[in-house]
């Protein structure tokens, strides 16, 4: 963002407030995302109720900015860093939403889970679910401190975390061949795997909109250096 | 078809060379209608502009934007030599107009502000000539006589500025009696009477409502397949919606010139995203 002040006062709170507003939305995304692992580690079914039930408040909160968002382009228009602030960060809460739904898919697996009396082996999810969160932590971090580098490392974090859920889904599947009474379980499994990817795409666009509005630089779709 | 002067002609050398031009360049880098190096001006004392190096490429719209004072009605004046209409100006520097200096000494100013025209802040219609006398005035002081032409030049040059369809049962009538949006627009037609091959526009619509704004500016679009367009424009917005190019100037020096698209959503320099931004001063 930039250092000054604009000359209109109002525009700086304005776009103060949206910022804080999409901040507060990673806030609850992240509490949301950790509630549903808890779901499956902690086996809790009101837990599970819960989660699913907090994702209204996010959509809420996706609507509203959404709206601030396009009252400021309205308003004010905006040009240069203060435009791509504004683009940006209706896009971060776009993903953030989806998230959002990607916590709550997770909870209606682990639901579904939790009626087995058998625990499930979680040790390779928690794995996953370490990487995801991390990423979003930090793209959200990197956007908050306009920090290009660190924006930089998220996306090539996003390999690691497809490459931890082409693992996990071999052994699943390996797995479902020695124990096929309980495939279903295993499915679940597999599908919050696959959730949890998801998650990590979102986060990998978070950087990718916190690199433009640190830096005017468009980096989608662009082949990570190794 | 009114034979062009010679005087009002694209330079022989501007012609030869556009054609040793590689083909492969000419399709990506149009030539420059201006090139201007090192040029600084002053109002007796008082440096207007300093040092300023730019070239302006043909058949393309550059936008002149900075805050009051910061020289830019004063570069786009110098383009037609029309700064020397002010008294105790003086010039240092170089402006070549397809390839020819604009201040040397066999180059004729009132040749020059016909090759350059300009359409200024506030129009200003003749006030006892008729909406046909204002357009073709400069024909005729030109020594243009024949009826024919005359009229074939009217009427181009009206349908040009798009105003023909709306006062083509009035040309009889005072051009004091359009509205402000139209006299801006007679003010067009008749800077393009004259074919001139450039247009240099002050501030055209900031004394216009939206509407007439909006008909300015696609008359300005329009107008850039034919003429290179230089206009200053206190309206960002205008700005960004009608240039090709973008120049920022600030107490009288360049501080950006580049890609518009670039100037409004990544600028390089500090000083124009301040600007643009409204974080100035």
């Amino acid at each position: 963002m930039p250092a000054d002040k604009h000359i209109l006062s109002r525009f700086d709170e304005a776009l103060e407030a949206l910022r804080g507003d999409v901040l507060m939305m990673a806030s609850l995304t992240e509490k949301n995302l950790r509630n549903a692992m808890r779901c499956l580690v902690d086996r809790g079914s009101n837990l599970c109720s819960a989660t699913i039930a907090d994702e209204g408040e996010i959509d809420e909160l996706e609507k509203s900015i959404d709206a601030d968002g396009v009252e400021l382009l309205r308003g004010f228009q905006p040009v240069a860093s203060d435009l791509r602030q504004i683009v940006s960060i209706i896009k971060i809460c776009s993903n953030l939403e989806r998230i959002a739904d990607q916590a709550v898919n997770i909870a209606k697996r682990c639901r579904k889970l939790n009626r087995d009396p058998n625990p499930s082996d979680t040790e390779q999810i928690n794995a996953m679910f370490a990487q995801a969160i991390g990423m979003v932590q930090d793209s959200m971090s990197a956007y908050r401190m306009s920090d290009v580098n660190l924006a930089r490392s998220v996306l090539e974090r996003d390999k690691m975390l497809d490459q931890m859920n082409h693992d996990l889904a071999t052994t699943l599947t390996t797995t479902m061949g020695l124990v096929p009474e309980r495939i279903t379980d295993y499915l679940n499994l597999l599908f919050i795997a696959r959730h949890l990817e998801r998650v990590g795409d979102h986060a990998e666009n978070i950087a990718e909109d916190a690199i433009y509005a640190a830096s005017a630089e468009d980096v989608r779709h662009n082949k990570v250096q190794a | 078809m009114i034979e062009t002067p010679a005087a009002l002609r694209p330079s022989v050398a501007h012609e030869r060379a556009k054609s040793i031009m590689p083909s492969s360049e000419s399709n990506t880098t149009p030539l420059p209608t201006f090139e201007v190096s090192n040029l600084s001006i002053w109002y007796g004392e008082k440096p207007a502009i300093q040092d300023v190096t730019i070239n302006i490429p043909s058949k393309t719209i550059t936008a002149i934007i900075g805050p009051s004072g910061c020289g830019k009605s004063t570069f786009l004046r110098c383009l037609n030599r029309m700064h020397e209409l002010i008294p105790r100006t003086r010039i240092e520097g170089k402006v070549l107009f397809q390839g020819q200096d604009l201040y040397s000494p066999g180059s004729d100013p009132t040749v020059v502000r016909r090759r350059i025209g300009m359409v200024f802040q506030k129009s200003n219609p003749f006030p006892t000539m008729s909406i046909a006398e204002n357009v073709v005035i400069g024909l005729k002081l030109n020594g243009v006589r024949n009826r024919t032409l005359l009229d074939e030049r009217l009427e181009n040059s009206l349908r040009m500025a798009a105003l023909w369809d709306e006062v083509k049962d009035d040309l009889r009538k005072p051009g004091m009696s359009l509205s402000g949006g139209q006299q801006q627009r007679l003010c067009i037609a008749r800077a393009i009477a004259v074919e001139p091959e450039v247009l240099l526009m002050d501030e055209p619509a900031s004394a216009l409502d939206p509407i007439a704004t909006m008909k300015v500016e696609e008359l300005i679009h329009e107008l850039s397949a034919k003429y290179t367009i230089v206009i200053v424009t206190h309206n960002m917005q205008q700005a960004s919606r009608v240039s090709d190019r973008t120049a920022f100037f600030y107490v009288g020096k360049l501080i950006e010139f580049g890609e518009t698209t670039e100037i409004f959503a990544a600028p390089k320099e500090k000083k124009t995203e301040d600007y643009i931004t409204g974080r100035f001063g």
